[in-house]
């Protein structure tokens, strides 16, 4: 792997950092989408549907896909910068958010911007399922085959990773 | 730590009390159990199970890591850390929730991506069928959110434009952000008057 090239280690830092700390209740996919596929060109399209796949069936929380996306543009080092610039300081708001909000949770602007982000965080999520599936749905089967997924997920208690793994299965008997 | 959260920790006399390393260990199996997501339920269990935290304690992290930026599931490991344990507390609940899937994603990333002349059909269809029951996962943890999003006051129209502006339009998120936040607080600034929630 190449890895010795410490401007590219700081580029990645730099860019996961701002992804992390941008990105509100879920994936930021499509910020995502427009920042390491269409403007620094690091990663195709078909590499950021794989490594979100592939996160989906990793234990631990889903957005794993940054190590893997980290990792297809620089290597160990670069997985390494991606995580850590993407994981390491909305930790370390969120603990400092948990020690300061006990102190200042009555006041009437914290409960104001509670009620204006969350339309917003549900705006983001929903562009981000809207890219992603422009990325991974390219024919009837694949939609036919998300939709099955969303209604076994919504309708029944199955685990998510079975119904992934399974549609795994599904994608190399057919052949898509 | 000396926090005022003492109460629910005096409701039991079974289990154990919180220290950064029984915090790495509640993390760590919960991130193995949440294969596929539903993070914050398995956390919300195990917490529960120790008595840890009460109901609301959990429903007052989990609405503030879904508020901070960042992936869900480490907030809410981070917050409960810092909660229980302060600082370090923080620190080995971040790193219990994702060493597993740290560890299984770096091995299975230099397999594949290390591969000569990219990644054989069979695993690339299976892959692509992958992506395809993802989108069903992202689709299903997004409704809920939008549902709640939706019942905010002036909140369907919010979402609605953020929608458009960041997933058909393309624009770039720091200016959506600042503008439909603007709007936001304007929509729900505090009032003197006690009449609206």
């Amino acid at each position: 792997m190449t890895s010795a090239d410490p401007e590219l280690f700081w580029a990645l830092l730099y860019e996961f950092t701002r992804l992390g700390l941008i990105s509100f209740g879920g994936a930021n996919i499509a910020e995502m989408e427009r920042v390491l596929v269409g403007q620094r060109g690091w990663i195709d399209a078909q590499t950021l549907a794989n490594g979100f796949a592939l996160g989906q069936v990793m234990p631990g929380p889903n957005m794993l896909a940054v190590t893997h996306y980290g990792f297809a543009v620089g290597g160990w080092a670069g997985a390494g910068a991606a995580t850590l610039g993407f994981y390491g300081p909305t930790a370390l708001i969120s603990a400092a958010v948990a020690l300061l909000w006990r102190r200042h949770s009555a006041h009437p602007w914290v409960s104001a911007f509670r009620d204006a982000l969350l339309p917003f965080g549900a705006g983001v999520l929903l562009a981000g399922a809207l890219v992603l599936g422009q990325g991974s749905v390219k024919g009837w089967p694949d939609l036919l085959l998300a939709m099955v997924a969303f209604v076994l997920l919504w309708r029944t208690r199955l685990n998510a990773a079975v119904v992934v793994v399974s549609a795994a299965a599904a994608g190399a008997l057919l052949g898509l | 730590m000396s926090s005022p959260a003492a109460p629910s920790a005096t409701l039991n006399t079974t289990s154990p009390p919180p220290t950064p390393l029984a915090l790495f260990q509640l993390f760590f199996g919960v991130a193995l159990s949440g294969i596929g997501g539903g993070l914050p339920a398995h956390t919300r269990r195990a917490v529960n199970a120790r008595r840890w935290l009460t109901d609301v304690e959990f429903a007052e992290s989990y609405t503030l890591a879904q508020l901070t930026p960042g992936p869900n599931a480490v907030n809410l490991a981070a917050m409960i850390g810092a909660r229980l344990c302060g600082r370090l507390g923080a620190l080995t609940s971040v790193l219990g929730v994702l060493l597993p899937g740290l560890t299984a994603m770096l091995g299975v990333t230099a397999v594949t991506l290390g591969l000569p002349g990219g990644l054989p059909g069979p695993v690339q269809s299976a892959l692509r069928g992958a992506a395809c029951a993802a989108l069903g996962v992202m689709l299903t943890a997004a409704l809920p959110v939008a549902r709640v999003g939706a019942d905010v006051r002036g909140g369907g129209v919010v979402m609605a434009l953020t929608f458009l502006a960041l997933g058909v339009l393309r624009l770039p998120l720091l200016p959506v952000l600042l503008v439909m936040l603007s709007a936001g607080l304007i929509i729900h600034r505090p009032r003197r008057a006690s009449g609206d929630s």
